[in-house]
């Protein structure tokens, strides 16, 4: 599936937040073209700071990151117009309907209208939402918000889609329907990032992953390599041997998750 | 250019849809204004024949703060519906969009301009029923909408810095008690002459007895008075102080 180029290039990332808590320490890792590239961890382990660096909504305190060759310190506006981002929490403006944050978002990505309303009826189909697509989003299940969310996040076809725990909270049916999108998106071209700690999606989806464990890369690997080398049965087992999951520092790094509760 | 113009209409476009979104959240910022109004220029209407009061009947002198009492509410709302964006995490969406971030500012106060002008025209309309007469004519009306639309943006700022600041909604949608001592602690009830001293001095120093004057003497006088040069420099003044304090809180926020 990949083309072998890099498209996500990430050196020594560190982000410390104030108190000095340290969400991320020093994460280096690469993600090639057309990969379906998955990072796993325990809640809090720094999964959800590092792809928010990634799409520029954290700053980072050092490091370098690289998205299709282009730093992000230098250029972000050009990053944007190439990625898409489905965040853990469902951010929808409840006042409008489906079709009108399509288009609104069409239009801020400055699309032509062809294209919008092209993308619109390809979108809606895609994530079945056509039926309720002129309701409130208010008015929405925890699924069809999710299915609306990575609809948003693909308006204007973004070379990399970026996805933090997108089927948190799913019911079975719902998440099946999401893996099978993302697949067909992956096969069409497109770089994935997923965070999950889901170890059936990360084993369904992924054609790379990565756990990650209190603010560091403990492993790396396809799921074949990660059972080879810690010798084990599952990628339950491996994440268990590689993580060993303490509440404690869980709670400490949560704080750290969401960057809008601890900037000022 | 052309996009930063083009984001600028479209996130405006989107903001002031939530203005009547839903219709009966604009109740409560019209019914106040509209009750005060006529529960006071009946109950209060023999104030005018007391000595020092204007040669002006109550309801002509109290016609300007029933058009700022709506401004006042109105323009609270831009803060709370930012709040809920940032709340929800549409705000993050946002700033990730591959537009002019200044936009999303410049956006939320249009809305407010907007909403600013409709409130203060079912308000106008209303007044104008009830036999309230504009000295200053259509032109006057005019410089009226004019001044408060400056005044609304500016105000909004304080809902706008609160949420940018704090990010938390209960704190934003309590503000609107700011309003009372802005509002009460004025001109707007009587003139100053006729105010006890500590009140007199009080409202000499709130900003928003300059504009309150300003369309007062717009409604009541002619185009002579210096009440109303001294209501657009107080509101020019107000817009560009609170508008660049909102900047540099919103700076912060997406930095």
């Amino acid at each position: 599936m990949t083309t072998g180029n890099t498209i996500i290039e990430v050196k020594d990332l560190v982000k410390t937040y104030p108190g000095d808590v340290r969400a991320v320490q020093g994460v280096t890792f690469n993600v090639k073209e057309a990969e379906f590239f998955g990072f796993l961890g325990p809640n809090g382990a720094g999964k959800t700071t590092t792809m928010n660096m990634l799409v520029n909504l954290v700053k980072k305190t050092s490091g370098s990151i690289h998205i299709d060759g282009i730093d992000l310190d230098k250029n972000p506006q050009e990053i944007y117009k190439r990625i898409g981002f489905a965040m853990q929490e469902v951010g929808l403006d409840e006042t409008a309907s489906a079709r009108e944050m399509l288009q609104l978002h069409g239009r801020l990505y400055h699309l032509p209208k062809q294209r919008i309303d092209e993308q619109i009826a390809k979108l809606l189909k895609l994530v079945e939402l056509e039926k309720v697509a002129d309701r409130y989003t208010a008015t929405y299940s925890g699924g069809m918000r999710r299915r609306f969310d990575l609809a948003l996040s693909l308006i204007h076809e973004p070379r990399i889609l970026f996805l933090d725990e997108p089927t948190q909270g799913l019911d079975p049916h719902a998440r099946q329907l999401i893996w099978g999108h993302l697949k067909e998106l992956n096969q069409a071209g497109m770089t994935i990032f997923l965070t999950t700690h889901f170890m059936e999606e990360a084993e369904t989806l992924c054609d790379r992953l990565a756990i990650m464990d209190r603010g560091k890369i403990v492993t790396e690997g396809t799921v074949q390599e990660l059972l080879a080398k810690h010798e084990a049965k599952t990628l339950e087992e491996v994440f268990l041997k590689t993580t060993g999951s303490n509440l404690g520092d869980e709670e400490v790094n949560l704080n750290a998750a969401d960057p809008y509760a601890r900037r000022n | 250019m052309g996009t930063f113009f083009s984001d600028w209409y479209y996130l405006s476009i989107r903001n002031t849809k939530q203005i009547w979104r839903p219709l009966l959240a604009l109740i409560p910022s019209m019914f106040i204004p509209i009750f005060f109004f006529f529960v006071n220029s009946v109950s209060l209407s023999a104030f005018a024949k007391v000595p020092g009061f204007p040669n002006v009947s109550y309801k002509d002198f109290i016609a300007p703060v029933a058009l700022f009492t709506a401004i006042f509410f109105s323009a609270g709302n831009a803060g709370i519906e930012l709040v809920q964006d940032i709340a929800n995490g549409y705000f993050k969406k946002l700033i990730i969009l591959p537009i002019s971030k200044i936009t999303i500012l410049l956006s939320k106060l249009t809305e407010v301009a907007v909403q600013a002008v409709l409130q203060g025209a079912i308000v106008l309309v209303l007044l104008l029923a009830d036999g309230v007469h504009f000295n200053t004519g259509v032109l006057g009306i005019l410089a009226i909408f004019g001044l408060m639309v400056i005044f609304a943006m500016a105000w909004s700022c304080v809902g706008i810095i609160a949420a940018l600041r704090t990010k938390n909604a209960r704190l934003v949608q309590s503000m609107f008690v700011i309003v009372f001592p802005f509002l009460y602690l004025t001109t707007s009830q009587a003139p100053k002459q006729l105010l006890p001293p500590t009140f007199a001095t009080i409202a000499t120093y709130n900003p928003v007895t300059y504009i309150i004057e300003g369309v007062r003497a717009l409604v009541l006088y002619d185009w002579s008075s210096p009440a109303i040069w001294q209501g657009f420099l107080m509101a020019s003044c107000l817009f560009v102080v609170m508008v660049s304090l909102a900047l540099k809180s919103f700076q912060k926020a997406i930095s």
